[in-house]
């Protein structure tokens, strides 16, 4: 009976199918790609090759959003203390134009110290104050060649360089130019040290802690061991709130499809009711029926995902998508939790209805 | 509830009996409130009909006709009064319980058929033996649905059925799960005189060869004439019996 009623009702059958599907994936998208990116940019952070990140006070894990950077003279001192080998000052700077890229702005000469510098696939370093380097992933994206104007922060670069990804950002210019387009002297986002061997890397945070109270210093491990992990606290709350919002939508169309369903149907009610049939058992075929309609919606959500990051990584060779079975599972369970929540008051309503009520309703 | 002083024999003393009625109804009253407006619908029926008894209720749009059977059948409650169906005293049962005694004794017949539309012939009747909860019984199956003549019509959906195959679908329905009681409001309301004689006489049937007790309202004459017997109601009261 249950199968019957779905599809007596095609086009709603379908609607509440795709709305579900699209929740689940929405939510499995959203938490694949924030994730994913987050691992990538987390990969390429620890592919410089650095043991130690300074960041300044109160400073977010997301690199980009560092408020007030901090003089670049720092490094300096960090240099000074023992058994560090190299310190490399970075600008962050985001560009929106072609999606959101982190530009990072580097002290080629430090930089090298530290990275045992770039692998380049085609042309060279820097050679003028608007030269830009890209990676290969970049380059691919974005069709560019060695030698091509890119537009980025307001001004055309020019590519003189495509480097091996996987060392920092995708796109890189020099640390004073950065400077100057952010209209600052002399600051970074960022410090990364090289210590001497990788055993001291303790004993030079405490002693980078001492030299610079209040800043943020902890190890690459450390930093890398956060981002990756699936408890971000800043992302937890934003994929905590999109979640919410697909969950109560999904909530919201079962509950609204099962309301009218059962509306639709009173009269059937009164038959069910006349042949004896319980409010456990009415309230039972219209949780069936919704819990087919949002599973035929979670397998939906899957293909919607499958299909979504498809699209989105051939669109946009540098998004990272990570989709997971933990984040499937989970967006599936909530969204059958929703449509089950969604269903009760529809449910207790047709078992709660007066039979001789509901056998005259037209 | 108020309880009249008729003496009614306890329920387990009355199962004992060989010819204990299956329907016992003193005083029974019905009030609809509508707003603020008190409908009395029942004043005072008292009623016994037998087991194995074929009766018909006639009177007048709106004298109480479907309260009676509504009551019977353990759709509703009376107002007062008492009422006995095959032994069991509704003052004393709990809707779950109304609703089991519904599923397990009575067999409902509506003047709209109330098949389900999205069902075929064969899952309406099916549907009535899962909620029964004893399993499809194939011999019964066969047999009510032979003695029907809907033996070919069994995977239709109802709109593909005519009004009388409907009918006969609903009342297979009805007894699939062997009610001991059929209750039929208006069953010929709806059907031409053809397919009246046809349902009329499969009830007829139905009581002679199953023993099935039937009480079966309408409004038409010839449909009362095939009945043992005949009771006759104006506004919520029994003038003849
Ligand atoms: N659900 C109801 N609510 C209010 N009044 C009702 C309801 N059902 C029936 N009545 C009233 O009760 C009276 C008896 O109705 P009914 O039992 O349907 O009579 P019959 O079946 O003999 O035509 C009528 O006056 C009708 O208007
Ligand atoms: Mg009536």
């Amino acid at each position: 009976m249950i199968l019957q009623n779905i599809w007596h009702r095609p086009i709603r059958t379908v609607v509440c199918v795709l709305a579900v599907g699209i929740e689940v994936g929405m939510v499995m998208l959203v938490v694949g790609l924030t994730h994913g990116m987050l691992h990538d940019s987390a990969t390429r952070v620890e592919g410089v090759g650095a043991d130690i990140m300074v960041q300044p006070p109160n400073s977010s894990y997301f690199l980009g959003l560092t408020s007030a950077p901090m003089p670049v003279a720092i490094a300096n001192r960090l240099q000074q203390l023992p058994h560090v080998r190299a310190v490399t000052p970075v600008l962050f700077q985001f560009e929106s134009a072609h999606g959101l890229s982190l530009i990072w702005g580097i002290d080629m000469k430090t930089w090298n110290q530290v990275t045992g510098g770039f692998v380049y696939r085609e042309g060279g370093p820097f050679q003028g104050p608007y030269d830009v380097l890209v990676d290969d992933w970049y380059a691919r994206a974005e069709k560019i060649k060695v030698g091509d104007p890119v537009n980025l922060l307001n001004h055309v670069f020019k590519v003189s360089g495509i480097v091996m990804h996987g060392k920092g950002g995708r796109l890189f210019i020099p640390l004073t130019t950065a400077d100057n387009l952010a209209e600052q002297e002399d600051r970074a986002s960022a410090f990364f040290i090289k210590c001497t061997d990788p055993g001291y890397t303790q004993a030079v945070i405490q002693s980078a802690e001492t030299l610079l109270p209040k800043y943020t210093v902890r190890s690459v491990q450390e930093y890398m061991s956060m981002m990756t992990s699936n408890d971000i606290p800043a992302m937890t709350d934003f994929n905590a709130v999109l979640i919410a919002v697909a969950v109560i939508i999904g909530f919201l169309i079962i509950f609204l499809s099962m309301y009218t369903t059962v509306t639709e149907r009173t009269r059937e009610v009164g038959i069910l009711k006349s042949l004896g049939a319980s409010k456990g058992y009415i309230m039972e075929v219209v949780l069936k029926e919704a819990w087919l309609l949002s599973a035929l919606g979670v397998v939906t959500g899957y293909l919607i995902a499958w299909l979504g990051r498809k699209v989105m990584v051939t669109v946009f060779p540098t998004l990272t998508v990570e989709l997971t079975v933990q984040w499937a599972l989970i967006a599936g369970v909530l969204a059958l939790a929703g449509a089950l929540l969604g269903a009760l008051y529809p449910a207790l309503r047709a078992a709660r209805l007066d039979p001789i009520e509901a056998l005259a309703y037209e | 509830m108020r309880i009249t002083a008729l003496q009614i024999a306890p329920t387990e003393a009355a199962s004992e009996l060989a010819m204990e009625p299956i329907i016992l109804t003193d005083s029974l009253e019905k009030v609809y409130r509508v707003g603020k407006v008190k409908v009395p619908a029942l004043r005072g029926v008292t009623l016994t009909i037998d087991q194995g008894e074929f009766v018909a209720v006639v009177g007048p749009s709106g004298c109480g006709k479907s309260t009676l059977l509504h009551i019977l059948g353990g759709l509703t409650r009376p107002t007062a009064g008492r009422v006995l169906v095959d032994g069991n005293d509704f003052c004393c049962m709990k809707d779950a319980e109304m609703t089991r005694f519904r599923r397990d004794k009575i067999g409902f017949v509506f003047q709209r058929y109330n098949l389900l539309p999205t069902l075929s012939a064969r899952q309406n009747i099916a549907l009535a033996q899962e909620i029964a909860g004893n399993g499809f019984n194939p011999h019964r199956f066969e047999r009510v649905t032979k003695l029907l003549g809907i033996e070919g019509k069994l995977n239709s959906r109802p709109f593909a059925l005519s009004g009388g195959e409907q009918q006969r679908v609903a009342i297979a329905r009805a007894v699939i799960c062997e009610p001991k009681l059929l209750l039929a409001d208006e069953p010929t309301g709806n059907l031409d005189s053809e397919n009246s004689q046809v349902v009329l006489s499969m009830l007829r049937q139905l009581n002679e060869e199953l023993r099935q007790s039937v009480v079966m309202i309408t409004h038409n004459p010839e449909a009362a004439a095939f009945a043992d017997r005949i009771v006759r109601m104006r506004d919520g009261r029994i003038v003849s019996n």
